[in-house]
This record gives C-alpha cells, structure tokens and sequence, in this order.
C-alpha cells in the first residue's frame, strides 16, 4: 500500500499544535498531527463520586504523582504517569514537571488566564541591560494576539498600560463595576498610593467552560478534510534525509503494541511542549548547533501569600458591602531602568475579599480551633503573586541515557535552581502586600515569601529560543530551526523571557504568527 | 476500634440518605434500558453492546466489614487514636474523628505512605507517648485532656503556608495529624451519611476520572 506523505507533521495537540493545525489546513496544507496519549471523552471517562467512595478518601494515591501537586485522587488519570514517563534530578534540586499527554494536552486543564506579553519582556534586554530581546515585539505579535483573543472570547478591562497590553476583548472589554466592596475600594485606593495599577483578571471564556484546542481550534482543522489525528503515537525520533540533511519525517510507536512506524512529511512542526519537544530534539540529535538547546529553561514563582482579617467582619458581623470581589495588579516593579532594587524584572499580584482563615494559621486544635475559625470565617482579604523567573543558560535539561521510558526512549534530566533575583522578589512581594492590608487597618493572619520548586507553575518555557544570531538561539524568529529549515519549534520553547504572565496566549499568537509563515514559505516551494 | 454499634448507626444513616444520586440513578435506569432493548443474539462473546445485563448492587466495604489496624503498634495506635479524638472533637453538631474510624482509617493510610511519611507518625507517637511517661507516668492515651495539652502545647506552631511545614520533627508530625485528621474526618463515609441525613452537604469528591485507555504493561 502506497503511503500517504503529508506536507506538514505535527508533534503534539494542545494549544501550539491545534493552532498550528487550523491554520495550516485552513490555507490546504496537509497535515498529521501524532498525539502521544489517548482521547478523553467527557462523557465516559469521569464520573461523579464522593470523597468517601474513593479508595483514599480524597488523600491521593500515598507515592503516585510526587512532582504534581496539583493533582488529586479525583483527577489523577489526567496526569503522565511518572512511572510510565519519569524524568530524572538531582534531589537538592526538584523540579516539578507537570504534564498531559491526552489529546489536547495541557489545554484541556489551564486556567485560562490570558494575558498578552509587553515590550518590557519582548525587549527585556535592553531594559535590563542584560540578556537577550526576542527578535520580535509586541508590534509583530499584535493582530495574532488578536486573532487568539477572538477565537478563545477573551474577557477583560482595558486599561492603556504599557505592561499590561490590552486585547481584543468580548464586548469591547468590562467596564470597572461600581459596586466594589469597601475592603477592594480601600485596596485600591492604597495600592494606587504605591503606584501600583489595579485592574481585573483577564481570562478566555472559551465555550462551554473549556477554551482547548479539542473544541476551538481541531475541529475547524478537521473540517477542511486535511488533517489526520493519531493517537497514542509516541514519537521516538525525527527522521533526516541523508542527501539534503533536511527532516522527512518521524519515527514513533504505538503506545499500547509497541510496534514501531515511520510517517513522511515535507515539513515537521513540534509542538509537544516546552520540554518533551525539547527532548525529541535531543534524542534526534538535531538543531543544536549553538549548543543552546536544553538551555535557559524558566518559569515562574507561585505560592508567595498574604493574608489578613478585616476586625469588623469578624464574628459574622461584616455590614454589607464590605467584603467580596477581588482584584488583579500587573507587573509595577522595574518598569524604569533607573529603578534599584534587588531583583530585576516583576510580578503581579492578586487579591481577593472574603475568604477564611486555614486551621494551619493558628496554633490550636479542637474546640478553640473551630471557634477561632469561626470567628474569621469570611473576613479574610488574600494576596498571592506570579513572579517572572530569569532565564539563565545554566538551568537547562539534558538526556539522561540510564533511563528510558515505558518504550525505551532515554528520559529527560532536569538541572534547575533558582536564584537571589527569584528570593529577594518573592519577599518584596510579600512585605508589599503586607504593607498595604497594614496599612488598611487589617489584621495580618499569615505571611510567608516561600515559593514553589520550579515546574510547579506549569508555564515552563525556554530550551529552544529564538533568536537572530544563530550561535545564540535555536529558533529564528519565524520558529523555524536555524540549522534545518523545514524544522519549526511552535510551543513555549520558543520563549526567551516568561514574564509574569501566563504564556498560553503568547503561545497561540507565536504558533499562529509562525504557521502562516510556513504556509506561504510551502507555497513559494521555499521549505 | 471500630465499633459494631458505630458501624450500625453508619448502615442506618446510609439507608436514610440520598446517598450517591448519579450513581443510583444509573442504576435505577440500567435494568430498563435492558429490557426495552433489542432481544440480545446471544452469541459466545455475551450480548451486544446497549444489550448487557444491569448492574448489580453491590456493597462498599466499610458497610459490611471492619478494619484491620496492622502499621502502627498497640502504643503507637492508642496515642493515636487519644490524639484523633483530640483534633478533632464533635463540633457544632457534626460526627468527630472517633465517630469515624479516623484512625484505623489513618493506620492504612500511613501504612501505604512512603517511608518518611510513615517515620514522621511512628516517631511523632512515640514521643507522645515518651513524654507522656516523663511527665505523668502514664501513656499518652491514659492521659486527661489538660495533661494531653500540655505536651501537646509546645509542638504547636501556625504554619504560614502548608507545603512548607515545620523543620522541627515533632512540630511537624503534629502540623501533619491536625491536617490529617479533620480531612479524614470529613471525607468519611460516616460524616457525609450523618450530615445527609440533616440535610447538609459534606465531604469533598468530584467528578473522578477513570482510567482512559491505560497503557499494555505486559
């Protein structure tokens, strides 16, 4: 049986590889896109239980998913098994890598948050006076954030600030409520004293409640008849023409046989995320001739918080209006070059109004415990932050040769750790926050400028950047590798700073930005 | 230990409540679906697919059996079970840990834990109990509730964020049982059938996935 070559392969399904997917076989190009894991389905696969009918009563599997503490006894089968696919650290040095292998991938579960880069990341460089610009800019990317925010409904205020650049929202963006509580008036009004803007969290609606490449993006591919999804397809290698040193192809097995297969393309797109595109690169011996790949993995801080109890809303005695609502502050640190602080680069922080204190903030049990809970119940304001991470080229994954996974293939090594820049953020984050609930008269319960190992934010990126000068970066600045052209790179690995932001829409924006290119550089016989 | 008169009161209560709504009305609907259906051919790999046979009821352990208590030793599980009931007393009218089964539940629990989870309690009730014998001459589970708080006092802490709990030992073990303990507590089936009964929500769960398509490891 003749088989089929298909113009474009792509690696991966989440939102890199369903964007990459709709637009190219929107424009005719064919293409396959190989899934590493099964399709979920909605319906069958979960079913409503209580905590009491699991088999640890909502505690987990004791020793299952070690590195995903977002998981649960109820959603662990959405989670890589990490017997199944480990990867491999030195101990001093964790790394949480959270991963997703159902088709969709990760973008079946994010938070959808959406949030588009500034300048002050795309040209990070020359604000910092260190590290590399993208060799793009918010103008390149503009009306392909567009596009995204339209097709995932993003929600949103528009506000004019240069760190915080506004989208193309639903309805035209949200209009600031006017029924504020007292305590998100009272913070805003400090805030503003600090110069810190105060604005609203901005997020896709998506449909249905689900923003995913499975419903917004694969399915328009699949209608124009030019896609073809397998899954359970494990791709082991990337396959070279000997002759013209260009790609050809994948090697990749079946996940439940084993047996092992080779697909033809024109053209490979990988989009498995940051690290396991990384890591097919890797193990293929490809695209590394600035020894830059693997390198200036980063992500971002999660877990610093604050939280204070508002004196008159203790006791259930809070009047109307004064608790409730919550708030969303861009970046406001390091956004002038002569600003000095410990730390370069910024993060943003999030409040809300209304919530509880925790039995852990208070050094009691039993009785006294439940009254003094009680008595907080519903008078508690919150902060928490996402900070930016630097890249560094010593934080970097390599292949661990000793280890292979469930089908023989050498596993990822991860060698990250984080720094003073990552330390003296988090805590003037958290005297920030602490400054301001003080200085509102409310009572401070808890405070800690500890934060989450690395991976944990889920918003891994770098280890293929882009860049102009191919010594130092893998990518050129339409994702195509420098060293093979018909090779492009379309997911977070592309990224030469994370900012504080989510990445899933600058994903999106980059991914498309970088599929249209290539569908007319096909039809120009250019690649 | 679990007793036969708590574990009636549980089978009560269950046949009280609407437990498990999804659940019971899938079953309730399966056993029509089955006769409505086409006659199934009966073939030898068993009926067609929408021809099955409904599901039979069948019982959750905890409704028919009791745990058997084997990680931690007699001490260690006395203290611990004096120590459950302390955390977590009957408050504002819901069921506390004793009422259920909160250490034979954490004795699994702990028993299927890795290694330095199972040091944390063992080491931590062992202590319970040695400080219990220096100060009082007695074990910890003999001890009445104003000498329990003495030796409970000075390992208590507030924990500012909880996946950085305390370096101290001790002052660890006890951050971990005053997590443990409450949610074993509300996530049994003892608490959600009681506040089912009165009419309350309780418990946490979820809508669970199940296994999608798991890998051959043959």
């Amino acid at each position: 049986m003749a088989i089929k070559e298909y113009d474009v392969l792509i690696v991966g399904s989440g939102h890199s590889g369903g964007m990459a997917a709709k637009v190219l076989t929107q424009k005719g190009i064919s293409c396959l896109m190989l899934n590493a894991g099964p399709e979920a389905d909605y319906a069958q696969d979960r079913t409503a239980k209580a905590a009491h009918e699991l088999p640890y009563r909502g505690f987990n599997q004791p020793g299952r998913l070690p590195h995903v503490l977002q998981a649960n006894e109820a959603n662990a089968e959405q989670w890589v098994d990490e017997k199944e696919v480990p990867y491999t650290h030195d101990p001093a040095k964790p790394y949480n890598w959270v991963r997703v292998r159902l088709l969709g991938g990760r973008s079946l579960f994010w938070a959808r948050q959406s949030f588009r880069l500034s300048d002050f990341e795309f040209k990070a460089g020359d604000l910092e006076g260190t590290g590399e610009n993208w060799p793009i800019s918010l103008s390149d990317l503009d009306p392909y954030y567009s596009q995204v925010e339209a097709i995932f409904r993003v929600r949103g205020r528009k506000e004019g600030w240069p760190q915080f650049p506004d989208g193309n929202f639903v309805d035209g963006g949200m209009p600031r409520p006017t029924n504020e509580s007292q305590t998100i008036k009272t913070f805003t009004e400090l805030a503003n004293q600090r110069n810190i803007g105060v604005s609203v969290m901005r997020f896709s609606e998506g449909v249905n409640g689900l923003a995913s490449s499975i419903n917004l993006l694969l399915p328009d591919a699949l209608t124009t008849g030019k896609l073809d999804i397998v899954s359970n397809a494990i791709v082991r290698e990337i396959s070279v023409d000997k002759n013209t040193g260009r790609v050809n192809g994948a090697h990749f097995v079946d996940r439940h046989s084993r047996r092992e297969m080779h697909v033809k393309a024109k053209v490979v797109v990988l989009a498995a995320g940051t690290l396991e595109s990384t890591r097919l690169l890797l193990n293929s011996g490809l695209a590394n001739s600035s020894g830059m790949l693997g390198h200036y993995l980063h992500d971002q801080i999660y877990g610093v918080s604050v939280v204070a109890s508002v004196p008159e809303a203790r006791d259930g005695k809070a009047p109307a209006g004064i608790m409730g609502g919550n708030v969303f502050m861009p970046r406001f640190r390091n956004l002038k070059r002569e600003e000095k602080r410990d730390f370069t680069k910024g993060y943003c922080m999030l409040v809300s109004s209304g919530g509880s204190a925790q039995p852990y903030h208070f050094p009691l049990y039993g009785e006294e415990l439940q009254k003094t809970l009680d008595r907080y119940a519903g008078s508690c304001v919150q902060g928490s932050i996402f900070g930016e991470r630097p890249a560094r080229y010593e934080n970097h994954v390599s292949i661990n040769k000793e280890v292979k996974d469930a089908w023989g293939i050498p596993v990822l090594h991860v060698d990250v750790k984080d720094g003073d820049n990552e330390h003296n953020m988090a805590k003037d984050a958290a005297n920030t926050l602490e400054e301001i609930f003080t200085a509102g008269k409310w009572d401070i319960v808890s405070k800690t400028d500890k934060f989450y190992p690395p991976g944990y934010s889920i918003h891994e990126v770098g280890t293929a950047r882009m860049g102009d000068d191919p010594k130092k970066s893998v990518l050129n600045r339409w994702n195509q590798t420098h060293d093979i052209k018909n090779l492009l790179v379309v997911d977070g690995a592309c990224f030469v700073t994370c900012g504080w932001q989510n990445p899933t829409m600058t994903i999106l924006a980059v991914s498309m930005r970088a599929s249209e290119h290539l569908a007319e550089e096909i039809k120009k016989g250019n690649v | 230990m679990y007793s036969a008169m708590r574990r009636r009161r549980f089978m009560q209560a269950l046949a009280a409540a609407p437990a498990a709504p999804l659940i019971a009305q899938q079953a309730a609907t399966a056993p029509v679906a089955a006769q409505q259906g086409a006659p199934a051919r009966a073939g030898r790999g068993g009926p067609g697919p929408g021809n099955g046979p409904a599901m039979l009821e069948v019982a959750a352990p905890d409704s028919v059996a009791e745990p058997v208590a084997r990680f931690f030793t007699p001490p260690q599980y006395a203290a611990l079970h004096r120590l459950s009931g302390l955390i977590q007393p009957p408050l504002n009218g819901n069921l506390g840990a004793l009422d259920c089964g909160v250490p034979e539940f954490l004795d699994f629990l702990i028993g299927v834990s890795p290694a330095d989870r199972q040091q944390l309690y063992r080491n931590g009730l062992d202590a319970l109990n040695a400080q219990a014998k220096k100060q009082f001459a007695k074990s910890f589970a003999d001890l009445d509730d104003a000498q329990a708080h003495t030796i409970l006092q000075p390992m208590l802490v507030a924990v500012p964020w909880p996946t950085d709990p305390p370096k101290d030992a001790l002052k660890a073990f006890l951050f971990a049982v005053r997590e443990d303990v409450p949610l074993a507590t509300r996530n049994s089936p003892e608490y959600a059938a009681a506040a089912a009964a009165s009419g309350r929500r309780a418990g946490g769960g979820g809508l669970v996935w199940k296994p999608i398509d798991p890998v051959y490891r043959g």
